[in-house]
């Protein structure tokens, strides 16, 4: 039987109908219509579909969604400024050619947004070990972590969040 | 990939999350952190009738340690916290290596201590380090709770102890005697995302003069459909002064008691090299460090 839920996704709510067999990732894309999460393998080991619950990096693809009332979750759609100013995550993912495909892309930008709110200043490793559960077939990952690291000094000298 | 249709139930206090279980029986799942049951019911290989999500019980979440007496870890506990408890790190070292190598950072953030047991994979992170540290577990419903070790809990693939009506609520874990340390190792195919194709967990105590073995519990993981206590590597090493040479003994013994299968990720003879490999070396480290302690 259907419910009418609220959702804070990107500080915005939105009333949606679900079942309570719906997971996440098909709330936010198919009802919500924001189609930047992706879903890879649908079993949480690509991390496609990794959002922010709280703050905190998680598969969307694995949360029902009538469990996440209340809590706030954050989409690739939320990072960018209102006037579409990138994200320097964003940014340096585009400066750096860590963007190939794109379909990892929103789930990596998620983790190393959850990594440097925790850790501003990651080394390489922290960095490897933050992401190692988003894959990705395209850059074999070096621009992606060097895209990291470069986001890393652009928000600590920009005071950026 | 769809889940089958099911009610759902979120209660907040444990009594009616055990209320639930009681009256719902076999055809209700706990729904911990998801990350096992949500794919199995993708696999069509459970189809619960309901679902008891035990996330806002806040009765069974949290880690608490008193001096003395030990910790006490919920079972909603996430492996995230686990992971970054300072106390955690300090007193159950094993276990904080265990927590940090489950899954990825999005499996952590989810995946709670309780479903890691209650899941009961062979080659599971948490199960090996925690027989080490000597947990017991606590398991409750409406008639009140029960305790048990955890090596007892556990019976097999998939398979716990749990009886209908039941929750696994809560672990405990004794203070560590002075003198001890534990470690935890493991090998797999690579080093990140990857199930182990071994693991291994040591807690060691040396006596006073720094050198007599005093205790030791060496328990391995992946080698068997639960986890595996050594009964040989504390009779060749307690008592007796640490030396690499004993501790290859006692490596070559357990690595004789395993008695792992060879499947998709690793061979059997593989596994058991594996196993006196990772003893031989965690032996060795929890000893180096045992020293510092003394």
């Amino acid at each position: 039987m259907k419910q009418l839920i609220a959702l804070d996704i990107n500080d915005q709510i939105y009333e949606v109908p679900v079942d309570p067999w719906d997971l996440l990732s098909d709330v936010i894309r198919k009802k919500v219509r924001l189609t930047g999460t992706k879903k890879g393998c649908e079993q949480g080991d690509c991390g496609a579909c990794t959002v922010l619950i709280n703050g905190q990096a998680v598969l969307s693809c694995l949360t029902l969604a009538i469990a996440c009332q209340g809590k706030k979750i954050t989409t690739i759609e939320g990072l960018a400024e209102q006037d579409g100013r990138l994200h320097p995550i964003q940014q340096s993912f585009v400066d750096y050619g860590a963007v190939q495909c794109g379909f990892c892309t929103s789930g990596m930008i998620l983790s190393s947004k959850a990594l440097l709110d925790s850790n501003p200043k990651p080394g390489r490793e922290e960095i490897k070990r933050a992401l190692s559960g988003n894959l990705c077939r395209c850059t074999g990952y070096k621009k992606i972590i060097e895209a990291v690291e470069v986001a890393s000094e652009t928000m600590s000298k920009e005071g950026v969040k | 990939m769809f889940l089958n249709h099911f009610e759902y139930f979120a209660p907040q206090a444990a009594k009616d999350a055990l209320d639930l279980c009681d009256r719902l029986g076999a055809k209700a799942k706990i729904l911990a952190g998801g990350t096992d049951l949500l794919n199995l019911m993708k696999d069509k290989l459970l189809k619960p009738e309901y679902l008891i999500d035990i996330n806002n019980v806040d009765e069974f979440k949290g880690i608490f340690y008193e001096p003395g007496k030990g910790a006490v870890i919920g079972a909603a506990t996430k492996i995230s916290e686990i992971e970054r408890s300072e106390i955690i790190r300090e007193k159950y070292f094993a276990l904080h290596q265990a927590a940090g190598e489950l899954g990825s950072v999005q499996v952590r953030n989810m995946a709670t201590i309780g479903g890691n047991i209650c899941n009961a994979s062979p080659a599971a992170e948490t199960p090996t380090p925690l027989v080490a540290l000597g947990a017991k577990v606590v398991i409750s419903s409406l008639s009140g709770d029960r305790e048990m070790p955890l090596e007892e809990f556990i019976l097999g693939n998939g398979e716990t102890a749990l009886a209908e009506g039941e929750i696994l609520t809560k672990f405990l874990l004794p203070e560590p005697i002075s003198g001890s340390v534990s470690r935890y190792g493991y090998i797999g195919l690579r080093d990140a995302m990857e199930i182990d194709a071994v693991n291994l967990a040591v807690n060691l105590a040396l006596g006073e003069d720094g050198r007599i073995i005093k205790q030791l519990k060496l328990v391995m993981g992946s080698v068997f459909p639960r986890p595996l206590v050594s009964e040989e590597a504390p009779e060749i090493l307690i008592g007796k002064e640490f030396s690499a040479e004993l501790a290859e003994e006692a490596a070559r013994a357990a690595s004789s008691e395993s008695k792992p299968i060879s499947d998709i990720r690793a061979s059997a003879e593989y596994r058991r090299e594996i196993v006196a490999v990772l003893s031989r070396r965690l032996l060795q480290e929890a000893f180096s460090a045992a020293q510092g302690e003394v």
